[in-house]
């Protein structure tokens, strides 16, 4: 349970990788163009000649301000087609337009609801009672702050809708809106109501964050305090904003008169004050204590963490971590984005994210009680500490304290972090498990791999590896779905214990990572055509093939030419050992089929007859092909000619590809269902590769038990 | 290569006895024989591969036959399955 809840979450966070990689970019934008374009700036620093309204630097800015806005303002439009896109398995496309009508119709849905219930008036404008901050516009439609978090249940839904259905079949005279077109039929009913659903329920999510705003008011340090630990706590699940916007925009962050004006809201009144500065001597630390202490965990805290994750690295993989991390570092740094590094470790240590959220909560105390009082426009990072702080002088923001206690923040967190991922061993980038206790190769099969699978690579093939590949994750019927990101294929399979490490690092990667049935393969950043030469393989007919095809022949043959084999069969049911020839039936008498044995079994219950792996079931559920880890292909034949009955009578117990052990119980047949039937019960155990075996010899005749041992192959 | 196509009459389609003189016969001859369902394939000189495929009667396969005697061998494949199959 605990690794499915993992392979989820693990694939949500890999998700928001693709919405998440255009943040620092539009960070940058917006956090260049909101500083340069505010007119109190410009006063301030004399910059109006250049950049102030009507020149061609400040259409420009505006330009670049709008174009980072429309990203910020439709993240959640972003989320739910980035998760969707993520989580979806095959038919990505169809699963990401699913998700942009879902999400229209979801908004769509609340609108006309508030409509409806007086909240939001005819002319379009809110209700004079709706609470600040609760309703706002979706893309031009009047819906209720959702925020991040409304895209994400568009896009996770949305992407289990789809994987659900995007194969159904409808009735003939319907079947053009079946498959694929089915997908956003069924997103448009279920996102109906889910927007009905979230009009009932989202007001009391928003007061029930909005009173905690209650705990914060008027309690000083204390106040600031339970501020920064909800609002970091809040940030990931993207409901931070209903939370403190209040305290930036509105009365609920404090009045003060600036320049004989009231103003409210804690921003505002730090913005009225830059603009009357000749006439502040220091800015208000009470205003900006909902914003200032963000400087020091965005600029040393977290990049601290970053470090702390960068060391723990193994050193083998440390490169690759190292640049993912120095990314995620430099945009909280910089921009003050901070969900780069903050999803890194998340998922995979949510403990780590509660040192993060107490850490960057006291962060927000400490700057109140130091007087700090650096504003901020966007986030703090290092473009709104230059403009904010340093340009304004440590006389009135006090900035340079930010320094030692940044350094301070920084070695909390490198230490914290540090001494958590050690001790508990956090999978954090880099860390990942890599078992070498599963290597079955030898040092030169795996170069003479490498080189092979380099050749036919080369050769423009690349089946060769996708094929090991295939066979190192326990064949196709094993896999569920093929994803990738930047240096690793991420595979979902039914049966983690069939895949074979050994195998998949002959193929080139240089790390197998395993958590429930989540398989990561790491390849470096040609893991992209790794992908898709894999997903052409997957589709193309030759991986069709059962295993015994699949799994290259010359495997089996180094088998036994290394080692003579010595196996045998164990008596799968209780009851009388006859020979073939007892069997009175054409095609197993004459050993058409190949060598073996029978039994007239006087127990339903088949129980595995050696170490190996179950080839195939057959659909008829009659019989079953095995494989024993010696090379010994197996067919028990329950009955004979039972394959009339349709599968009826026979419960199978294990499927393609399943371990089994000797001993174990393969499937239960209703001996008196079959005689009723018409059918003999007489059961023959067949040696179907005879033709590579030098022996086999039936070594039990008369009554026994299961497990008696009953063939010798050599 | 030489290919042909066969639909299945046989009243269990590819099963045992069939799966079984199939695979026989196939051995006894030099070409490699595959044998295509659906998306499916196998080796026809592998009897578990060939009864995996659980092809029923109705069923068109695709069989292809290649090998120095390919010719020769596929009108022999082809006879084999209009007489069992």
């Amino acid at each position: 349970m605990k690794d499915k809840i993992f392979g989820v979450l693990q694939r949500v966070g890999r998700s928001f990788m693709l919405p998440i990689a255009i943040l620092p970019i539009a960070g940058v934008l917006l956090g260049i163009a909101s500083s340069l374009t505010n007119t109190t700036t410009l006063e301030a620093y004399h910059l109006t000649a250049i950049f102030g309204e009507g020149t061609i630097l400040n259409a420009l800015l505006v330009v670049m301000n709008d174009v980072a806005n429309v990203i910020f303002d439709n993240l959640p439009l972003l989320f739910a087609v980035g998760v969707a896109l993520g989580m979806a398995k095959k038919e990505k496309e169809v699963a990401a337009l699913a998700a942009v009508i879902a999400f229209f119709v979801m908004h769509s849905a609340i609108s006309a609801c508030l409509t409806v219930s007086g909240k939001v008036l005819a002319d379009g404008s809110l209700a004079p009672n709706v609470l600040s901050g609760t309703i706002t516009s979706v893309c031009g439609i009047q819906s209720l702050q959702v925020g991040v978090f409304g895209g994400v249940i568009v896009g996770i839904g949305v992407a289990a809708l789809h994987n659900k259905f995007y194969k159904i079949q409808l009735p003939n005279a319907l079947s053009f809106f079946g498959g694929t077109r089915f997908v956003p039929i069924i997103s448009t009913v279920v996102y109906m109501f889910v927007g009905i659903l979230l009009y009932f329920v989202w007001p009391t999510v928003q007061n029930g964050i909005y009173a905690l705003g209650g705990l914060v008011t008027g309690s000083g340090y204390l106040g600031t305090l339970i501020f920064g630990l909800v609002k970091r706590a809040l940030i990931p699940f993207g409901l931070h904003h209903v939370f403190y916007m209040p305290f930036w925009q509105t009365a609920v962050g404090g009045t003060m008169e600036v320049a004989g004006q009231v103003v409210e809201g804690g921003q505002n009144i730090f913005f009225a004050q830059l603009a009357d500065s000749a006439n502040i001597a220091h800015f208000s630390a009470d205003a900006t204590r909902y914003f200032s202490g963000e400087f020091i965990f965005m600029i040393f805290g977290l990049p601290g963490a970053a470090l702390a994750m960068y060391h723990c690295a193994k050193p083998e993989k440390k490169k690759e971590a190292g640049g993912l991390l120095l990314s995620a570092a430099l945009a909280s740094m910089f921009t003050g984005i901070t969900e780069p590094i903050e999803f890194s470790f998340l998922f995979v240590a949510p403990v780590l994210f509660g040192v993060q959220v107490i850490l960057a909560g006291s962060a927000y105390m400490i700057a109140h009680m130091l007087n700090i009082a650096v504003g901020l426009t966007f986030s703090g990072g290092l473009i709104d500490l230059f403009f904010f702080g340093i340009l304004q002088g440590n006389s009135k923001t006090s900035w340079l304290l930010i320094i030692p206690v940044g350094i301070v923040y920084f070695i909390l967190y490198y230490v914290s972090f540090r001494f958590l991922i050690t001790k508990f061993n956090f999978k954090t980038p880099g860390r990942e498990d890599d078992d070498e206790e599963t290597k079955l190769y030898t040092k030169a099969d795996v170069n003479a791999r490498r080189e092979a699978a380099k050749a036919s690579g080369s050769a423009g093939g690349g089946d060769a590896v996708s094929a090991l590949i295939t066979q190192g994750l326990g064949g196709k019927k094993n896999i569920s779905d093929v994803d990738c990101c930047a240096t690793r294929l991420r595979i979902t399979v039914f049966d983690s214990s069939l895949v074979d490490d050994g195998i998949l690092k002959s193929t080139g990667a240089s790390g197998v990572i395993h958590k429930g049935t989540g398989v990561q393969v790491v390849y470096g950043p040609n893991v992209t055509v790794v992908k898709s030469n894999l997903e052409d393989y997957l589709e193309s007919p030759a991986s069709d093939a059962p295993v015994t095809v699949t799994a290259p022949a010359s495997v089996k043959k180094e088998a036994k030419a290394a080692k003579s084999v010595n196996a045998s069969v164990y008596s799968p049911m209780k009851g009388k050992v006859i020979t073939l020839e007892a069997v009175a039936d054409g095609v197993f008498s004459e050993g058409m089929l190949g060598q073996g044995a029978a039994v007239e079994p006087e127990d339903g219950k088949v129980y595995a007859p050696f170490d190996g792996e179950v080839q195939m079931v057959y659909e008829t559920k009659h019989a079953l092909g095995l494989m024993s880890n010696d090379g010994v292909e197996l067919l028990i034949h329950i009955g004979l000619d039972t394959v009339q009955l349709g599968g009826k009578n026979f419960d199978i117990k294990v499927k393609d590809g399943q371990k089994i052990k000797k001993g174990d119980l393969l499937a239960i047949a209703d001996l008196e269902g079959i005689k009723k039937a018409g059918y003999r019960t007489v059961t023959p155990v067949i040696v179907t590769n005879s033709d590579d075996f030098s022996e086999i010899k039936q070594v039990k005749e008369g009554s026994g038990s299961a497990g008696d041992k009953i063939i010798t192959v050599k | 290569m030489k290919s042909f196509n066969y639909v299945i009459t046989d009243e269990v389609g590819i099963h045992a006895r069939p799966a079984g003189l199939l695979v026989k016969a196939v051995k006894a001859l030099s070409s490699t024989v595959v044998i295509k369902s659906g998306a499916k394939s196998a080796d026809a000189s592998k009897l578990m591969a060939v009864m995996g495929l659980g092809v029923k009667k109705g069923t068109e396969v695709t069989v292809e036959v290649t090998g120095e005697n390919e010719a020769a061998d596929a009108v022999e494949v082809e006879n084999f399955f209009k007489n069992n199959l």
